[in-house]
Formats: structure tokens, sequence, C-alpha cells
């Protein structure tokens, strides 16, 4: 489970919605670890809003891109300081979709691993808004009449 | 130097890399409203060597420069 530990730039971008089969197998690989007490998940899902400026507007699908150099580079740093941060938290694994993802797929992962529920806790929610406020991923949505608007984290 | 564009702003350019001689941030900022239609109304960051900047500072043109719409991440 070493590749779940900081410094080193490991690359969190994936092609495509996360499958649900891919976050139990993320699960099932910590078994071996008997350290663990305590997995914290956060995931992330395309939901279908209803755009009022546009007539029958609702999000169908959003497409991600990526200024990919940068985010690798914000996320190592984000993941540094939340080990410093949780010194006991055993492993954090992150993953964010790339392109079209369809309203109801899952477009992003955070999973952290601890001794105590704790520090996977107090993780998760730490790394999710940090990585929504400074990773420059943009997000096109598109809507059902197919036109689209910007995606912008508030 | 190569200002690489992003998001709504790489659509507004209707190119994602675009060609500007500057010398500092603030002329850039300049040039860059010159060339991308309606970017003064938009709300962006310029990343100078993949770190947001503010304010002002020289260029020498050997900086990775991005210009950034709001983030959506998540």
């Amino acid at each position: 489970m070493s590749d779940g530990r900081p410094h080193k730039v490991k690359d969190i971008f994936v092609e495509g919605a996360i499958p649900a089969s891919f976050i139990a197998e993320n699960i099932a690989k910590h078994a071996t670890r008997t350290d663990i007490g305590a997995h914290e998940i956060f995931l992330g899902q395309v939901r279908a809003d209803v755009v009022p400026s546009v007539q029958d507007g609702r999000v169908q699908a959003i497409e991600f891109t990526a200024y990919r150099e940068m985010a690798l580079e914000r996320m190592t740093i984000i993941r540094e300081e939340a080990f410093t941060k949780w010194p006991a938290m055993t492993c954090l694994h992150v993953h964010h979709s790339l392109g079209c993802i369809k309203a109801g797929e899952l477009c992003f992962m955070v999973f952290a691993s601890a001794p105590h529920r704790i520090q996977a806790r107090e993780a998760v929610a730490w790394v999710v808004d940090r990585i929504k406020a400074e990773l420059p991923i943009f997000g096109r949505e598109i809507l059902s009449d197919a036109s689209h608007v910007w995606k912008t984290n508030s | 130097m190569n200002v690489l564009l992003f998001g709504s702003i790489a659509e507004k350019a209707g190119v994602a890399l675009l060609q500007v001689e500057a010398t500092s941030l603030s002329a850039l900022r300049v040039e860059l409203i010159k060339r991308i239609p309606g970017l003064e109304h938009m709300r962006y960051a310029i990343a100078v060597d993949r770190k947001v900047m503010i304010g002002e500072r020289p260029l020498t043109g050997s900086e990775e420069i991005a210009v950034l719409p709001p983030f959506a991440g998540g």
C-alpha cells in the first residue's frame, strides 16, 4: 500500500466515469493492512441540475478538462499537507474523471484510511474542499437542448 | 511566449494556445484583453509556472503561462 503515501506526483485523472466496481476493488485492496481501523470515502456524482437561464435546461452530462501539470502539482502539495495534519493516516487515494460524465455517474473519489475514524473523516472533508478550491479542473455542463454552460464551484 | 488557455476562455478565444509578447504580467493582461473577445467581463486567474499570480511581476518569456477560468472540479 506504499502507493498511497506522499512525496511523489501521482496521476489522479481517469478518462471517463469512475465505476462503482473500482471503488469496491479499492476497498478490497486494503484488507491486508490490518493496522487500518477506518475508511472514509467521498464520492462526487454528476447532478442533473436545472439551469434556469436556459428554457427546460437540465444538465445531462459534464465534460471535464484540466490543466494537468498544475493540478497534479497542487494535488501533491495538498497530499503532503494532509499527511502532515493527520500523520496517523495510513493512505489517501484521489481520482477525478476527465471527459464526458453523464448525470448519475461518479466523477470524483477521495478515499482515506487510518487506524481510527476521526483522522480519516477529517482528512477527507479537508482534502475534498481543497481540491474543489485549488485544482484547475474545468466543467462544461451539457444541457438537454445540446447547449452548454460552464460549471463554477461556489 | 506561449499562453495556455482553458475551459470557457479557450472557447472564447477559439484556440487553446496563444503566442503573446509581454515583459510583465500587467502587459500580458492588456494583450490578452485585446486578443480574447469578452475576456474583460470574465472571471479568470493567470498562472505563472503553475502558480496563480496576483499583482505585478516581470516576465522573461521562458515562463509557462496559463489563463484559468473558475475551477469546477469535484
